[in-house]
């Protein structure tokens, strides 16, 4: 959380995080372009810096894409989420490196201009077999451009948390462009078995996890409570809720969560104002929700961040009959105080 | 922090051994699958051809100029021997933007010697040189029809399998050269005026090169374009030129194969 913006919030772990960010990259273009010089000498030098920074790229964005899934399977990968756009940005910088040399490469020094020539030098936009592959990585570095550039929490507030996850969430849109990209051309000039089986492997591994996480997530949305009690939605035994921590609901088509903490109970919209991450998932910390993802903080009783901060979420009404927990659907605005519902134990 | 309610906070520094382990094996994985990958990716590289393209040195050669079509220089490199130079200019462009200066101060310039200096491209037995400046040729004689190379004809209605490719990237400039990751590239070469030449591997894996030109030997630059990079077979009349082969084609008698590039 900051107060004002800055360009990195930097703190150890994202310290941390950067350094294995760094040393990656490199351990991986000094495999590929020392194995390169080795094997195949006659190599240029502009090729080994396109082949290397694009395969890069897409290595990067196979592991960008699963950090998410697992996250949401096992809470011991969230501090890889937590840091995840720098990995992003750095997998966007490897990946212009690659595009910017590939337009410089083929498509400068012509007698049109190099977005033209882009789109224009081949014309066979109805043949797969010769399509016009450079198109696709072009779009798709675009997308990543406009992701890396939005990066930053001021955008993420300035666009709003909405629109903001709306445009992230086209890196799917990005990956598959990629993945099309690399089958209509290096994998026709090169085919290769070994590399097709990787991307193919990389492809059946995303998609699993998204799967999995997605049906589970489907799951909790889908479950509705029967038991209602003059407009209030019975949700759950107080023993069901662990100490500190919450237990997530649809209400009236919204997630909510409620928490427990020193013997008593509050409810709060389960979406983090910063990135929409799950606050029920979160911990009571120091008096305050806790965000899984990223650490923003909310006052479980009224739903707003403590001063200086000023996010705020909804919140809504708790009562208590003998063990049973229920909720009135109804979100109150953003930030209303609530008195918790007080229990003995 | 206590394991049994392992709870990470970014900004704060503790973090659970639990965790600690998890995220050791998440790195230590894919590190091992970077490597892995790598190597991969390294090792399927198709083989890079042995070709030169002398960037970052000058070289000044000395020769008879002639266009049939395309401007070339004939080059003496021993008693009685020569070499045809093909002439290029920078980038994706043909020699001819260059060559404007000093044919506006003579006319009729085939069969002049000239000295040009330029960046030598070269591989498999063919020489090409960039042409970088128009300062950078000088008239030494003025023409001489005599010592204009003739095209000598060979046969006509001949069939050759290969692929149409832009000479200066497949001689030297990049590698590939050629193939589909290359066309675009190839198809901005010829269109900028570069002779699109095409090229052949026999059984034997011994290639040959012919410049291509329309049926009455003269520039075919743009009817060609939707021909390059593709593997086809061509048919036409060959002609000789020197070290070099001419094939004179109508765009009609181009057979596209549809196969993978391959003419490495």
């Amino acid at each position: 959380m900051g107060v004002n913006y800055q360009t990195v919030l930097w703190n150890r772990n994202k310290k941390i995080y950067d350094r294995w960010i760094g040393l990656s990259m490199l351990i991986y273009l000094i495999s590929f372009i020392g194995l390169t010089f080795i094997t195949n000498v006659q190599t240029s030098v502009e090729t080994l810096i396109i082949r290397a920074f694009g395969t890069l790229a897409i290595v990067l964005l196979h592991i960008i894409l699963v950090i998410g899934p697992l996250s949401r399977i096992n809470t011991r990968f969230l501090p890889l989420l937590y840091n995840r756009r720098h990995l992003g940005v750095s997998m966007f910088l490897a990946a212009l490196i690659h595009g910017g040399f590939s337009l410089f490469q083929f498509h400068t020094l012509g007698n049109v201009n190099p977005i033209y020539a882009l789109f224009s030098s081949n014309m066979d936009y109805n043949s797969l077999k010769n399509f016009p592959f450079q198109v696709l990585g072009f779009f798709a570095l675009i997308i990543l451009f406009l992701m890396a550039a939005t990066s930053h929490d001021f955008w993420l507030k300035n666009l709003s948390a909405k629109s903001w996850k709306r445009l992230h969430m086209m890196v799917y849109f990005a990956y598959a462009l990629i993945i099309m990209h690399v089958f209509l051309g290096s994998f026709q000039q090169q085919p290769s078995l070994w590399s097709t089986a990787i991307l193919s492997f990389g492809f059946v591994v995303i998609t699993a996890l998204h799967i999995s996480t997605g049906s589970k997530e489907r799951k909790l949305d889908h479950i509705k409570t029967t038991d209602t009690n003059e407009g209030w939605d019975y949700v759950c035994d107080i023993d069901e809720i662990p100490e500190d921590r919450a237990k997530i609901f649809i209400v009236d088509n919204e997630r909510i969560a409620v928490f427990k903490y020193n013997n008593k109970l509050s409810a709060i919209s389960n979406v983090c104002k910063h990135q929409g991450g799950p606050l029920g998932e979160g911990k009571v910390v120091d008096g305050c929700v806790t965000c899984p993802w990223h650490g923003y903080q909310y006052l479980p009783h009224n739903g707003q961040s403590p001063p200086p901060f000023t996010e705020q979420v909804s919140t809504y009404r708790l009562k208590l009959i003998d063990k049973k927990v229920y909720v009135s659907p109804k979100a109150l605005p953003e930030g209303t105080e609530v008195d918790p519902v007080i229990f003995n134990n | 922090m206590k394991e049994k309610d392992d709870f990470f906070i970014g900004y704060i520094d503790e973090i659970s051994n639990k965790t600690k382990v998890t995220l050791k094996t998440f790195v230590s994985l894919s590190l091992g699958f970077l490597i892995l990958i790598a190597i991969v990716f390294a090792l399927t590289q198709n083989t890079f051809k042995n070709s030169s393209f002398e960037l970052t040195t000058s070289t000044k050669i000395t020769g008879v100029y002639h266009e049939m079509p395309y401007p070339m220089l004939k080059v003496k490199t021993d008693k009685n021997e020569f070499k045809t130079i093909m002439l290029l200019g920078f980038g994706k462009l043909s020699a001819n933007p260059f060559l404007k200066k000093i044919k506006r101060q003579t006319p009729n310039l085939s069969g002049s010697m000239l000295s040009i200096e330029g960046n030598l491209i070269y591989y498999n037995g063919k020489t090409l040189l960039q042409i970088t400046s128009d300062e950078k040729i000088t008239l030494l004689e003025k023409a001489n029809p005599n010592r204009v190379p003739k095209a000598e004809y060979i046969a006509k209605n001949i069939e050759l399998q290969g692929e149409i490719i832009d000479p200066k990237c497949y001689f030297g400039v990049m590698k590939p050269g050629n193939g589909k990751i290359h066309r675009s590239c190839a198809v901005l070469c010829i269109s900028g005026g570069i002779p699109p030449v095409l090229a052949t591997t026999d059984q034997n894996n011994i290639s040959e090169y012919y410049i291509v030109t329309d049926l009455e030997g003269k520039p075919i630059n743009k009817a060609i374009l939707p021909y390059i990079g593709k593997p086809s077979i061509v048919s036409g009349t060959i002609y000789k030129l020197e070290d070099w082969y001419q094939l004179r084609i109508s765009t009609n008698h181009i057979k596209e194969l549809h196969l993978p590039s391959n003419i490495y």
